[in-house]
């Protein structure tokens, strides 16, 4: 954590000036580089710019397009940097440093950052048919030989063991879980784009829906999308001059959990505190470079691979004690009408799971003004990436 | 077709030892000779003390139930859905936490006293498992 929070050189220096998405779908029935280059163009042409501005690529690390291949696609001519970051979900805010670094170091003007997935039709998250046929599993530094060969094979089921710590030390409940996937779904019902825009949600049918891995159910888990996201990123001085209203990005941090454990997602189940975040560390550094805490945040895009992720986000970036999580999204506080509306395009349990990209666009959205489901006097966003095994967060501002 | 279950890779630099001790029927960790600390996943450097001299200890083969969660949807052929996994914290290290798998919906509690068998792959490598105590 860095001790003066004047030494983040990039508070609000950087922007987004172009957000672009392809459908959300079961089956694109188009390859990743076809959604990909689709997203790209769709967020220059609403920058204003073209593919003769672009000279950086940034993506994340489990996509299987890479920048060469989205330049080569979009026909850049001036490629001069690329990067990617990541794990996977952790991905897109930590794009928004990677793009920050580069243009303010000199290394490129004008950064796409991308995901792009068949999330649903080609190469599905949830585990379902993974690692069918492998010789062994685990081994060379994943540390999956712990945790595989015993049937703990998915993100859904690690967050299930997480959601059981978190009821039997405070007391959370299947109620206030649905809370989280309630809200959602309400912005989604809101938002015409969203996979689940057409499907109201009731209690009941999120209490009754069947149970997948105790204690989560389905409405616990978020969609699987197939579809890309987009974004431009340059200075802020030049995003002034473009064609829709800056988006300055005040603020970018990762963070490690203080009990730190070698290997992917799994081993979370060996920390002493099984429902400690790194987006805790990531939030406390990212408050002080961004200049607020949050208080001043007016509403959040937090990263809801499942309902449990978004009450432990709550508890981690400082919206409410530990603990405090589960009440806290029953209270309504999330919802559109409340003191910190979330995911307000659905998010990734209603409208569509492109890894995180899509709440990077939604949160463009909503500070323009410009959202279908807009919240009335945004000016400030946080987002999140995934919680596992490391947090990462971005604080957005609407220009002055 | 027959499914295999999933086999861990034994002959990983860092974890081998452990399937090694498993075959012969002993659970084991990582810690470090300089400062005691358990290291789980087991890695070669204590972060703790910065000493390079870690090694594998015994264990007695007893915990303490930490979590569980039963798996009602199943996502892989080799692991026939319901089953439970079980989080166990290891009386000899707290700060080791190992997985086992329970056939069906075993009724549990948190905390409750866990103890180690061990579970030969048929062709395959040996598992730790762990059950309620007896």
């Amino acid at each position: 954590m860095l001790d003066d929070e004047t030494a983040f050189l990039g508070r609000d220096k950087c922007a987004v000036a172009g957000i672009g998405q392809t459908a959300f779908a079961r089956d694109s029935g188009r390859s990743v580089l076809s959604l990909a280059t689709e997203a790209a163009l769709k967020a220059l042409e609403d920058a204003g710019l073209t593919v003769d501005d672009v000279d950086g690529i940034v993506r994340a690390d489990v996509d299987t397009v890479t920048p060469y291949s989205l330049a080569a696609a979009l026909g850049v001519n001036n490629l001069s940097y690329w990067g990617d970051t990541g794990p996977g979900g952790v991905a897109p805010c930590m794009m928004m440093g990677l793009a920050i670094g580069a243009i303010l170091s000199g290394q490129a003007k004008t950064v796409i950052a991308f995901r792009s997935l068949n999330g649903r039709s080609e190469a599905r998250l949830g585990g379902s048919g993974q690692r069918v046929g492998a010789e062994t599993v685990g081994g060379f530094g994943t540390y999956d030989e712990y945790y595989l060969p015993y049937g703990l094979l998915s993100a859904g089921q690690t967050f299930a063991l997480m959601a059981q710590r978190h009821m039997l030390e405070y007391g959370t409940t299947a109620e206030q879980l649905g809370a989280v996937a309630l809200a959602c779904r309400e912005h989604a019902n809101l938002t015409p784009h969203a996979q689940m825009q057409s499907k109201p949600l009731t209690m009941d049918e999120y209490l009754s829906a069947r149970m997948i891995s105790t204690p989560l159910r389905l409405f616990d888990f978020c969609l699987e999308s197939d579809g890309a996201c987009a974004v431009v990123i340059t200075t802020a001085e030049r995003a002034r001059d473009l064609r829709k209203p800056s988006v300055l990005i005040s603020g970018v941090a990762g963070g490690a959990p203080p009990d730190r454990r070698a290997g992917m997602m799994f081993p979370v189940v060996t920390r002493q505190d099984m429902t400690d975040l790194g987006g805790r560390r990531a939030g406390e550094t990212l408050w002080k470079r961004a200049g607020l805490g949050p208080s001043e945040i007016d509403i959040a895009q937090l990263y809801d691979c499942f309902t449990i992720s978004v009450i432990l986000q709550l508890e981690a970036y400082g919206f409410c004690a530990k603990g405090e999580g589960g009440p806290f999204a029953a209270s309504g506080a999330i919802r559109r009408d409340g003191s910190l509306p979330i995911n307000t395009g659905g998010g990734h349990l209603s409208e569509g799971y492109v890894h995180g990209m899509n709440h990077i666009v939604q949160a463009v959205r909503q500070l323009r003004g410009e959202a279908d489901m807009q919240i009335a006097g945004a000016e400030t966003c946080l987002v999140t990436g995934g919680p596992l095994p490391v947090g990462s967060s971005v604080v957005f501002r609407k220009a002055s | 077709m027959t499914i295999h279950p999933l086999f861990p890779n034994v002959t990983d630099r860092e974890t081998h030892e452990f399937f090694e001790a498993a075959a012969e029927g002993r659970l084991v960790f990582r810690a470090c000779n300089a400062c005691d600390h358990a290291l789980h996943p087991p890695t070669a450097h204590c972060p703790y003390c910065g000493a390079w001299d870690t090694a594998w200890r015994n264990a007695e083969g007893t915990g303490r139930l930490h979590a569980w969660t039963t798996v009602t949807h199943q996502i892989h052929p080799a692991f026939p859905a319901p089953y439970t996994l079980v989080v166990v914290e290891l009386d000899d290290a707290p700060e080791v936490r190992l997985i086992g798998h329970m056939d069906g919906t075993p009724p549990l509690v948190a905390d409750m006293p866990m103890e180690v068998w061990f579970q030969a792959l048929p062709n395959g490598p040996t598992l730790p498992q762990w059950r309620p105590a007896a």
